[in-house]
């Protein structure tokens, strides 16, 4: 039975979505540009590979490079964030978005718990979500065994039950963690200095202020070419011209709804 | 008895050492204005002697009342000084400006005076200004809940007012300490229905104090109950911004607007104006639900200078030192190890990140969050532990430091604090530096970037995958659900095999299928008029009932053993007396008559009866 279980819960723990890792001359082509200075046309033909490959981390973390060599540190917290999203335990990252944060002088509050947020943000949602799923499915395979083959003899016993109650933790540690980052999805990034803020979704509304350049906020509706954004931490909210802000989590494509 | 001795000798010394320090008088109202119907508190105190109670001289329509007395005895430098103090109530009815003359008062044979005193009585509701403060001066003037100002004071008010009063501008991400106070009158019942809500969209309030003092001040002529909060504002951009705060409330004040009764006899003061106090307790509540704001008040917020900016300034206002840090005295190359560090003062920790290991070329730091320590109520102070970890890039012996840089929003200036050196031995040899070798400069100048300590590019591929996670798409909800199904499958199939494998259950199965075949053999005996069959085969359905009911074989149960068990005229009893009968009688044909089939039928049903 443990050569059952134990491979089959670690399997579940570190379900992921298919992956596939190829090389792309394109980004050796890219990366060699960025090293030679031309991180106007690197950062191009990253988010060329980006448009045409789909999301990669490293790709992400490259164009970030990029962009910071440019002084484009929106765009750079940008593609750096969306990176983390993948990625969330690089260190390279994490310092460089640092690095493009204090130039952009995008200084981001830490919470009152930093314990309980180092570990909630020691996965990325996805793997959260994952680690959640893997465990409900698990749990529900452990229990159909169980109702068909009938609770197991002493050893056996002792090693099902510390599976489901692992399959448990995980589901409850999941939920935890997924409902304390449940306001990423609306995350978004400031991508020019001055973006003001309006009281209304018009170009001549009155202007509430603007929540600097890099500065994470999140992004609640749309009206016409405007976003409805919130400051965290602070009381600023209003309309911000969609030109001026980029969500970091993009809407899904249609193939990812299906 | 002893100690009653030594207390008087105590008190004799003193008055007898009081004698030596000159005598003194010193008359005092703690407000220079009252409303008419209202009173001031007089204080008379007499000092270095005994005096006789002093006689307050009559003025025309002034009321004085005495409200007690007091002793006080005051050891300083030795010296002591033992003061009798007289408490008076004085008001009157009629408004306008009096003065109450010197008083007159003999201290040990010595006549002293007092200075006269004015007290301006004010007409009942007029607006006035606090003791012995000018009208609009300086500092915040309370507003109400928008019912103008006597009507907003009537429920309360609110202000705030910094601690720090020497500076009238703070800095964007700095958190200014500011006091606020609710006020509600003392006579009103009042609770607050929400936490302290800042009204502009400028400001932030951080770290107001959880359990805020509670004090009763006298304030414009009136007793009211202060609540205290200690908290902080913050702003996010340069500018001047109002600053107001609010509460939401419910308050029941007395409604004065209610007739007093008259009286036909004298109160039990026998005076109308201490009499209203006790009139004033029979008045009605009226409870409303009000917002208490502070007034607007304009603040400067000034954006952190660009001028001397320090490259290791990562946003944290305030003022810090570096109170300890620890770091192991070995290390090697590539290895990276945990270091301990703790930064105390007092400003916006939210902002502090990790100090910066010194020399930095020849460290990488991965930075941590920090764990913050509050030192005061309002976590203005406190400290912030880091524990972090660093890889040595370079080998040899080192003097390693850590700095730290902040703008101080009192100084004005940035300011970078370093600790006491540790120096450390690093084996191994040095590590590559992992930026792009021979990188070239950028095209394009990069407007602010003060290190270049950009780490280099990864040169592989990651996977494909997608930035959506799996809780935000439609997949998630059915794996739970499937998860859950799968769960209830579990259950209802463990339920499913316990019940097939339940050994009574099995056995009791098998004893409704015998009794059953039991019964239509009886029926076909019946059929075929063979009564004797009949009996046979309906008493082993019975038998086979009772068996499983009584735990029993089904051949043991003879008629002997259902008499031991249930009334002999039971229809089961009765059923096996005429079975018997039947079975020991000469063999028996012919129709079953209806009575007998009435008979197995009634014992059937007692059987049930009996299963109950």
């Amino acid at each position: 039975m443990n050569r059952i279980l134990l491979p089959g819960l670690c399997g579940l723990l570190l379900g992921m979505p298919p992956v596939s890792a190829a090389a792309s001359p394109g980004f050796e082509q890219a990366n060699r540009q960025f090293q030679a200075g031309d991180c106007a046309a690197a950062a191009a033909a990253y988010e060329k590979i980006l448009a045409a490959d789909g999301a990669r981390a490293a790709v992400f973390y490259n164009l970030g490079n990029s962009y910071q060599r440019l002084g484009q540190y929106g765009h750079a917290i940008l593609a750096y964030e969306r990176a983390r999203l993948l990625t969330p335990r690089d260190p390279d990252l994490l310092a460089n978005l640092a690095l493009a944060r204090k130039a952009a002088a995008a200084f981001e509050e830490n919470g009152n718990h930093p314990r309980l947020d180092a570990a909630v943000n020691y996965l990325s949602r996805n793997e959260w979500s994952w680690l959640v799923a893997g465990a409900a499915l698990f749990l529900g395979g452990l229990a159909v065994l169980g109702g068909v083959l009938g609770m197991p003899r002493s050893g056996m016993r002792q090693t099902a039950l510390t599976a489901a109650g692992m399959a448990a933790l995980a589901i409850m540690a999941g939920a935890t963690a997924l409902y304390h980052r449940r306001d990423e999805a609306s995350r978004g990034v400031v991508l020019t200095e001055n973006a003001a803020v309006r009281l209304s979704p018009f170009d001549k509304a009155e202007t509430l202020g603007s929540p600097g350049l890099g500065r994470t906020v999140h992004i609640r509706s749309h009206n016409g070419g405007f976003h409805y954004i919130e400051v965290p931490g602070t009381h600023l909210h209003g309309w911000l011209p969609i030109k001026d802000v980029a969500a970091i989590m993009p809407e899904m494509s249609r193939n990812e709804r299906e | 008895m002893t100690a009653m001795a030594g207390a008087a000798v105590l008190l004799l010394a003193a008055l007898l050492i009081g004698r030596a320090t000159a005598a003194d008088v010193e008359a005092r109202l703690d407000r220079d204005s009252v409303p008419a119907g209202e009173g001031a508190n007089l204080t008379l105190r007499i000092s270095g002697g005994r005096a006789g109670r002093p006689e307050i001289p009559e003025v025309a329509n002034l009321i004085v009342q005495p409200n007690g007395q007091s002793q006080q005895m005051q050891i300083i430098n030795g010296t002591t000084t033992v003061s009798v103090i007289y408490q008076y109530a004085v008001g009157s009815h009629t408004p306008g400006d009096y003065q109450i003359p010197a008083i007159n008062v003999t201290v040990d044979g010595q006549k002293l005076v007092t200075q006269p005193l004015k007290l301006k009585v004010l007409a009942a509701g007029a607006g006035q200004p606090p003791a012995g403060v000018p009208p609009n001066a300086g500092g915040p003037q309370p507003v109400g809940d928008g019912e103008g100002d006597a009507g907003g004071k009537r429920f309360g008010f609110l202000t705030i007012s910094p601690v720090a009063k020497d500076r009238k501008y703070v800095y964007v991400g700095e958190i200014a300490p500011v006091c606020i106070q609710a006020w509600i009158p003392a006579d009103a019942r009042a609770q607050l229905r929400s936490g302290i809500q800042p009204e502009g969209k400028a400001f932030t309030l951080h770290h107001v104090s959880e359990r805020p003092q509670q004090t009763y001040q006298i304030k414009d002529g009136k007793r009211y109950l202060v609540v205290t909060w200690f908290g902080g504002i913050s702003a996010t951009k340069a500018g001047n911004y109002p600053a107001s705060l609010s509460v939401d409330a419910t308050v029941a004040v007395r409604d004065t607007s209610t007739p007093k009764p008259r009286r036909r006899m004298g109160g039990p003061f026998n005076d109308p104006f201490f009499d209203s106090f006790f009139d004033d307790m029979s008045v009605p509540m009226i409870q409303k639900n009000v917002t208490l704001k502070s007034d607007d008040q304009e603040i400067e917020v000034r954006p952190l200078p660009t001028a001397a900016r320090p490259n290791g300034f990562t946003g944290a206002v305030g003022d810090f030192t570096i109170d300890a840090w620890e770091m192991p005295a070995a290390w090697q190359t590539g290895e990276p190890q945990q270091i301990d560090a703790r930064l105390s003062g007092s400003g916006n920790f939210a902002l502090m990140n990790t100090p910066d290991l010194t020399p930095a070329d020849a460290w990488k730091v991965y930075p941590s969050k920090g764990e913050f320590t509050a030192g005061d109520n309002a976590s203005f102070s406190g400290s912030k532990r880091f524990q972090f970890s660093a890889m040595p890039r370079k080998g040899g012996a080192q003097d390693v430091a850590l700095t730290f840089s902040f703008f101080n929003p009192n100084a004005g200036a940035y300011e970078t604090i370093t600790s006491p050196v540790k120096k450390i031995h690093v084996t191994g040899p040095d590590i590559a530096d992992d930026k792009p070798a021979a990188l070239p400069p950028a095209t394009e100048p990069a407007k602010k970037m003060e290190d270049g300590k950009l780490v280099a590019q990864h040169q592989t591929m990651s996977p494909q995958t997608s930035l959506v996670p799996l809780v935000s798409r439609p997949a998630f909800i059915p794996l739970l659900a499937a998860g859950g199904a799968l769960c209830l499958l579990g259950l209802v199939l463990a339920r499913v095999r316990v019940r097939l494998r339940d050994p009574q259950r099995s056995a009791r199965v098998a004893c409704d299928r015998a009794t059953r075949l039991a019964l239509l053999a009886a029926n076909r005996c019946a059929a075929t008029s063979d009564v004797a069959g009949f009996f046979a085969a309906a008493r082993l359905a019975i038998q086979q009932q009772l068996g499983a009911l009584w735990n029993q074989p089904a051949q043991a149960i003879t008629l002997a053993e259902i008499l031991t068990r249930i009334p002999d005229d039971s229809p089961v009893a009765r059923f096996f007396r005429e079975a018997d009968r039947q079975a020991y009688s000469h063999p028996n044909t012919g129709n079953i008559p209806p009575q007998w089939r009435t008979l197995l039928a009634n014992a059937l049903a007692c059987l049930t009866n009996i299963a109950r």
